[in-house]
């Protein structure tokens, strides 16, 4: 597990932050991104010596100044069910790719059928082509289709 | 494989650049040694009394603040009397 995976699922969950500097932060994270900045909300600092607090209703602390954080237990086993139910869409998105590909698979190979027997009834002539145009349009409408599917 | 790997779902102690000693296990880390801390607790040492424990709970801890890790063996540890055990504080690390 990624401490930054951690840290994103403990979004809106409180948490206290020290810093190098020795002061904390106790706030409610609002975000952060993969330097570790942070944007908390209603938050409380407390001086290095513990002895002087400030409140103030947000504020940013940059990644690179941070010493750790403490984060509430119970977030630990939701990022283990974030894991999972991604892990479980992933798969059944697989899924639903490979019965897409055998669906466009026959539809493909039914149009090249179809290719076949209009060239094969009219020989030639600038109506033919305009056909072909057509159903040629119409087969790369549905690639343009499979590509955005696969996508 | 990094050596830190085959340290995970294992007890640790971190020593950190500010001198203290954080033990707990071990559940994820990244490519700047950014840790996961699970059940952690601090042990702050002193010359007058035993080692006192402070629970803390999850932590994430920063991979710049980090000057130690070590690997506990659990059967050693939970044989420490750990209000019997003097040690003066380790100061913070010089740059």
């Amino acid at each position: 597990m990624l401490p930054l995976s951690l840290l994103k699922t403990a979004q809106s969950h409180p948490m206290l932050v020290e810093l190098k500097n020795g002061e904390t932060y106790n706030g409610h994270l609002v975000s952060c991104d993969s330097w570790m900045n942070i944007n908390l909300r209603d938050v409380i600092c407390t001086s290095k010596d513990g002895d002087r607090f400030w409140r103030m209703p947000e504020c940013y602390i940059r990644g690179s100044t941070i010493k750790y954080l403490r984060i509430p237990d119970e977030v630990i086993d939701m990022v283990k069910e974030d894991a999972q139910s991604k892990s479980r869409n992933r798969t059944e998105l697989n899924k639903n790719r490979v019965a897409n590909s055998a669906n466009q698979r026959t539809a493909r190979s039914g149009n090249r059928n179809n290719f076949g027997n209009r060239s094969g009834q009219l020989s030639g002539g600038s109506g033919n082509n305009a056909l072909r145009v057509g159903a040629s349009g119409q087969g790369n409408r549905l690639l343009a289709q499979n590509n955005k599917n696969r996508k | 494989m990094s050596g830190l790997e085959s340290y995970i779902n294992h007890t640790v102690s971190i020593i950190t650049a500010d001198g203290r000693n954080f033990i707990g296990t071990l559940k994820g880390f990244d490519q700047t040694i950014n840790i996961i801390i699970d059940e952690c607790h601090e042990r702050v040492f002193s010359t007058s009394s035993g080692i006192e424990q402070i629970v803390l709970g999850l932590h994430i801890i920063r991979g710049d603040n980090i000057a130690v890790i070590g690997l506990i063996d659990e059967s050693i540890d939970s044989r420490l009397d750990f209000a019997n055990i003097r040690g003066e504080p380790l100061g913070p690390v010089v740059h």
